[in-house]
Formats: C-alpha cells, structure tokens, sequence
C-alpha cells in the first residue's frame, strides 16, 4: 500500500517542504490512512535512533581530550621560526639522556634475546635459556597412571630458580596423550605440530612478554629519535616474526575458551601488523600513530599484566 | 592559544559524543571502534584543520571525516575489534535495572540490525538527519553529494526500514502462530 505523497510525508516530518507544500501535504494526511501509518512509522523510527544511546564512559572522553590536547600541532598556526634545536636539549637534557640510555639498553636486551633464540642448541640449553618453563616429558612415567610429569627448566638469572616439578595446563595435552618434546631445531618463531602439541599457556606467556618488549622498545625508538626518520628495522622484524605467532596463540585461546587471552591476542595482532608494514626507514609520524594506539588500548600494561598472571599460574602448578 | 584549545575543549564535549553514537550506528555497534575512529577525527582536526575552518565548519568537517574513517574499515573488513568489544561489554558496569536494560539493549540491537541491512549513503544520510539534526542541504554538504540526492536517501532508507520492520512483525506472528497450533 502505497500513497504517491509519502514521499512528501518524509520530507514533512523533516520541516524540508515550504509552507504552500507543507499546507498540501497536510490536508492530505487528515484524509489518507496510508499516509498517516507512514507518518506513524517515520516518527517512531526517527525515535528509536534518535535515542540510541552509545556506550560511552564520561571518563573515557575526558581521557580522550586530554590525549588530544597533549599531541603536538603539526602545522604551527604562528609562523614558523628555526628549529627549535633547543626544545629537547634545552628542555630536560637529562630526560633525553636517561631515554637514550634506556633505548640503549633495550636494544643490546633485544639482540643478546635474538642470538640466544636463533642460536642451535641441544634440548637441555634451550630449556635452560627460556624465560618461561617449556615442559618436556619426563622418562619416569608411572606406569598405572600415564599423566606426563614435566620438569622445569632452570629460569635465567633474571627470574627466579625453579626446581619442582610443572604440569600442563593446557587442555589439548591435559589427558597427556599428545605431548611432544620440543625439538631442538625447531624454529621457534613458527607455529609448528610440536608447538602446538606443546604447552601453550607458557608459550602465550612468552608471547606476551615478547610482545610486551617490542612495544615498549618501539615506544623508546619515538622518544629518543623524534623528528627525523627513524630505524625500525629490527622492530619490524620482530614484529613480523611475533604475528605468526600471534595468530596461532589466539586460535588456540580461542579454542580454548580464554576469551581474556583471546581479546588481548587480538587487540596486539593489528599493532603487530602495523610495526611489521611499517618502511625500513618511517617517518616519526608513522611510529607516533602506532605509539597512540598502543597507549589508548593500554596494551603494554594489559601484556604485562596477562603474562605475569600465566607464569604465576605455571609457578603454583 | 589557550583560548583556542579552550574553544576546541567546547566543541569536543559538544560532539565528541554524538560522534561517537553517529560512528557506532555506522558501524553496526563495534562501540570500541567508533570512539577510536571519533578521537581520531578530533585528533586530525586539532592538528591540521583547527583554527583554519570557518566557523561552523567544524561539525560537518569532523562527520565528513568520521564517515571517510569508517568507509575504510569498511573496506578492510576486519572483525579483529568486535570480540574486544563484546568483552568490554559484558565488563561495563550496569547502573540501571537489569530487565529494563535488556529490554533497551534488545531494542538498540534491532535498531543497528536494521540499519545495518541499509545502503551506507542511505544509512549516513539517515543517520545524520535522525540524530544530528541536519538539514538535507547540510547533510549535502558533509557528504558531497546534492540536496536531492539527499532527500530520495533519506526517503528510501525510510521505507526500507518500514519493509523492514513489517517483515520482522509478520515472521514473529507467523511463529507465533505455528507454536500456538503446536500447542494446541
């Protein structure tokens, strides 16, 4: 059913008729039943979306203005002079140069981590190496009961010394039926059957304290080299390595029914992505951008939180 | 400059909410996202456009924008945000009770369902004229397009949200009519 002026209803309802129209338009509507269940349905429709309410927090747009207002202005509304060489140096010479170091110090972090995780090693080094238990299975299994003992690796000097014995957490290997050894030429930085057979709660923790190391590095390299082009080849491999990684975990967590580890997995993969797209040689707007992200969907801190919580949980196993 | 970040401080808690509910409409509900996309668009006019616009600009300059912003995740078609925000939602804390914030959730659903099924140009012109107030000549202006163009968009995405709807009322008879019979 419909009525040549329901057009002009529409168009009514939106004060968009001159007065001549509207006074047409209107006589109509007292004698047409069409027309007055369309005028009906208009207002009811513009009601519901009109009151549809966004799920906004007062406190996230007051944290919003403020990251907003604190961005530097990229195109000074007052002329521009020399470069202010004196900004930085002038400012806090000593904030610089505590950035730097720290810079400094995450790099060579980052490089003796790499070398000792491409390096070739038997079984016994790579789980002396790793940060985070890899379980391996123990040849003592009990022979009425076939659940699989796991020893822990010593931890590096860093962490604390583990020597009691860690069960897996995980469910595909809960029943103990398909728990492989890590091979000790496995590539890590692939998903791969033996991974996947592995333990994938120490192998998230690892990721997120991976993960976490490149963000905050990343954030460093902005810090220490802002308005120049900046060097993030290491970064970008990193990164590039990390995604495949991440987006096995995440199936995993999926799987698993960890939505917590999940959402976080899924918030990092497009982080990751954007780091390892990033040019060999981006500029400090390209890495600013990343940076804000990482800062609005807290990441840093979410990584850091999870992935003590999952080494606290293989801890007390 | 104080006065102009105050000035912009006013325009942001002005709009900075619509923004938001406009890009969450837009978008099919991804809350998470559309506040992303409603900081980047105040962030982009802080730092390129601010001071610069005419006055009164400013407005159909940050939709303009916003819609451009949401037209490529559009086209990226990811879904990597949407569990993210199905778990801050099940995390935001409830204030009111809880059969009349289901009942309001049930309602908002069906409402972004419905939109969702809308052309974009139909949706945005629609969306800008119910909540925002525009006029057809504004709306023209933020999307580039004529007054006219407007005006049919605006009519169409109307009577497809009418079919719409009588579609859905009489699937829900028929059901209840079937479980009736069943009953019986």
């Amino acid at each position: 059913m419909n009525c040549d002026f329901t057009e002009k209803i529409s168009q009514l309802i939106d004060g968009e008729l001159s007065e001549v129209e509207a006074r047409e338009v209107q006589r109509h509507l007292t004698q047409c039943v069409v027309c007055q269940e369309a005028r009906a349905d208009f207002l009811s429709f513009r009601s519901e979306i009109s009151n549809y309410n966004p799920s906004l927090h007062p406190a996230s747009q007051a944290d919003a203005l403020k990251r907003i207002l604190g961005q530097p202005v990229e195109q000074p509304r007052v002329t521009p002079a020399k470069p202010k060489l004196g900004w930085s140096w002038g400012f806090a010479p000593r904030a610089i140069a505590f950035a730097s170091l720290m810079l400094i110090a995450a790099l060579v972090g980052f490089i003796v981590y790499r070398a000792t995780q491409n390096k070739e090693t038997p079984p016994a080094q790579i789980t002396q190496k790793n940060p985070i238990p890899v379980f391996v299975p123990s040849p003592q299994v009990t022979p009425n009961n076939h659940e699989p003992v796991h020893t822990a690796p010593p931890k590096s000097d860093s962490a604390p010394a583990k020597s009691k014995q860690i069960r897996r957490m995980s469910p595909l290997v809960r029943d103990g039926s398909n728990i492989a050894q890590v091979q000790p030429d496995a590539d890590t930085t692939q998903p791969s059957n033996t991974e996947k057979a592995g333990d994938i709660q120490a192998l998230t923790a690892m990721h997120l304290q991976k993960s976490e190391l490149l963000l905050r590095a990343f954030r460093n390299v902005r810090v220490a080299k802002a308005g120049g082009p900046v060097e993030v080849a290491y970064e970008q491999k990193l990164a590039q390595q990390l995604i495949v990684r991440n987006m096995m975990l995440k199936r995993e967590a999926d799987a698993a029914g960890d939505i917590q580890v999940a959402s976080l997995l899924e918030n990092l993969e497009p982080i990751l992505l954007d780091i390892a797209n990033l040019p060999k040689r981006a500029g400090t707007d390209d890495v600013r951008v990343i940076n804000e992200r990482v800062e609005r969907k807290n990441i840093v801190a979410l990584l850091q939180v999870n992935s003590t919580v999952l080494a606290r949980a293989l801890d007390d196993d | 400059m104080a006065s102009e970040d105050e000035e912009f401080t006013m325009l942001f808690q002005e709009f900075y909410p619509s923004l938001c509910r406009f890009l969450e409409c837009l978008l099919g509900g991804r809350a998470n996202l559309a506040q992303d996309l409603a900081q980047e668009s105040f962030l982009q006019l802080h730092r390129t456009a601010w001071g610069t616009l005419p006055v009164g600009e400013a407005r159909f300059w940050l939709y303009r924008v916003a819609r451009n912003f949401a037209l490529n995740e559009f086209r990226k078609s990811n879904t990597r945000y949407r569990l993210f925000d199905r778990v801050v939602e099940v995390m935001t804390p409830r204030t009111r009770n809880p059969e009349q914030e289901y009942e309001t959730r049930e309602r908002q659903q069906l409402v972004l369902q419905m939109l969702d099924k809308l052309p974009e140009d139909q949706r945005v012109a629609l969306l800008l004229r119910e909540q925002e107030q525009l006029s057809y000549r504004e709306i023209g202006q933020v999307l580039n397009v004529s007054e006219s163009k407007v005006k049919i968009d605006i009519f169409r995405a109307r009577t497809a949200l009418r079919e719409s709807w009588a579609k859905r009322a009489r699937a829900f008879h028929a059901n209840a009519s079937s479980q009736g019979t069943v009953e019986m």
